[in-house]
């Protein structure tokens, strides 16, 4: 089962697509990362997801309701921390809890004692006081508190020092629940999200790209190098092999489409004597060599 | 704390990376049978990974008679085949492979490497002596 679906959504600010016939589904139980250099649209997609944009196209699901309708019943079930998130400044960190609770039937007053203590904040500071990364902890706090069961992150990492970083991995995890806790996050900190996610979705220019699994996003991209006799130029070469450079005698390229006895066979067909090794590639290698493929060939190479 | 070593490196299925490091903790009998495995929840929290595929790793190892389930405690190590020296050498395969390619890409022959391996062997003998379980 989908806890998101998205169909042909779109959406437009005056004359700019911000989102472009966005079809996405997000499994029930997954963790899910929205990936895509700033400006792809991925913070559009999360507001569309949350009622804060109309759709100008198309249609979005949450948990089984159209997302213009989302109402008490959904979004007491629903955690979203963003990472421009408006509070209210002038409310102590206690204040700020005393007054999200009576919103929540599902509030775990035990997990809010814990995750106050783990978090190392000040109960008795107005958050306008905070540093940023004690204000989005106290964010973080007041959305895992209820156990949401999807938690909707857009970019929470970003401006954060590696230990505060560390304390949200460790806060979201705490409140996770197999089978029946779903985490939608936004991120360009693409090492974060590499060990937590298990589908990546990438969005280009409000177009979805790629939408898979990590394990077979990570089985299917190896960095290849290849020795071999001469040079050799880029026509003819199979539509997976991406960022192809070849120098005297050394070629180097991404492929996309990685198996190895297809990759090494399709190499010696080009190269007869050539030596192949292929290197794993971690998630923002991936990243790198899709967004630069994505630039010079405009249609790209989807899966 | 996890009873076993691990390090995970990014760019590999995190699941095959864990199997791997049990796998290899038991055969050389650091993790005992009998021992309780941790919880997927503690496996999770101590890897930074996704309950999802600490489960799909408990999962696995229990399939493959590494774990077994007691509805009482949770996984434990498994009794393993006794002296499976076959098993042992199956978890070199990536070390050896990789030796392989990075000689035969400096020219070296099998002999030349035996004779350097045979080096190796000998210097570390002292540090590292042979462990029988």
């Amino acid at each position: 089962m989908n806890i998101i679906e998205t169909q042909n959504l779109s959406h437009r600010y005056w004359r700019t697509e911000a989102l472009r016939d966005l079809t996405l589904a997000v499994p029930t139980g997954s963790v899910f990362a929205l990936l895509g250099a700033n400006g792809a649209g991925k913070t559009t997609a999360i507001k569309v997801l949350m009622n804060l944009l109309r759709p100008s196209a198309g249609s979005a699901r949450v948990l089984g309701v159209e997302s213009s309708r989302l109402g008490e019943r959904e979004l007491a079930q629903i955690g979203y921390v963003s990472e421009n998130q408006e509070l209210p400044l002038w409310m102590t960190v206690r204040q700020l809890l005393d007054y999200c609770r009576p919103f929540y039937p599902t509030w775990d007053a035990g997990l809010e004692a814990k995750l106050l203590r783990q978090f190392d904040l000040p109960p008795d500071r107005r958050l306008k006081e905070l540093s940023r990364g004690m204000l989005m902890k106290a964010a973080l706090l007041s959305s895992l508190a209820y156990r949401p069961k999807l938690l909707v992150l857009d970019e929470p990492f970003s401006g954060l020092d590696p230990v505060v970083r560390d304390d949200f991995v460790s806060g979201l995890l705490e409140t996770s629940r197999l089978g029946d806790w779903t985490v939608l996050v936004s991120s360009h900190d693409i090492e974060e999200v590499e060990r937590l996610a298990d589908q990546i979705a990438l969005i280009e220019a409000g177009h979805l790209r790629f939408s898979e699994s990590t394990e077979s996003l990570l089985g299917r991209f190896r960095r290849v190098e290849v020795q071999m006799e001469g040079l050799a130029g880029e026509a003819g070469l199979p539509a997976t092999w991406l960022g192809w450079r070849c120098d005297g005698g050394r070629a180097s390229f991404v492929d996309s489409g990685y198996q190895r006895a297809a990759t090494e066979a399709a190499c010696r067909d080009r190269f007869p004597a050539a030596s192949i090794q292929a290197h794993p590639m971690t998630l923002r290698e991936i990243f790198i060599a899709l967004t630069r493929a994505g630039r010079k060939q405009p249609q790209g190479v989807t899966s | 704390m996890l009873p076993f070593s691990i390090e995970l490196k990014p760019g590999l299925p995190i699941t095959e990376q864990v199997i791997f490091a049990v796998k290899k903790a038991v055969v050389a009998g650091r993790l005992k049978p009998g021992t309780a495995f941790p919880s997927v929840r503690l496996l999770s929290q101590e890897l930074r990974i996704n309950p999802n595929t600490a489960h799909k790793i408990t999962a696995t190892l229990v399939a493959e008679g590494v774990l077994i389930t007691t509805p009482a405690v949770g996984s434990v190590v498994a009794e393993q085949a006794a002296g499976d020296r076959a098993a042992k050498a199956a978890l070199l395969d990536d070390e050896l492979e990789r030796l392989v390619v990075e000689a035969k890409n400096l020219g070296l022959g099998l002999d030349e490497v035996q004779t350097e391996l045979a080096a190796h062997w000998k210097r570390l003998g002292r540090k590292y002596p042979r462990t029988e379980h």
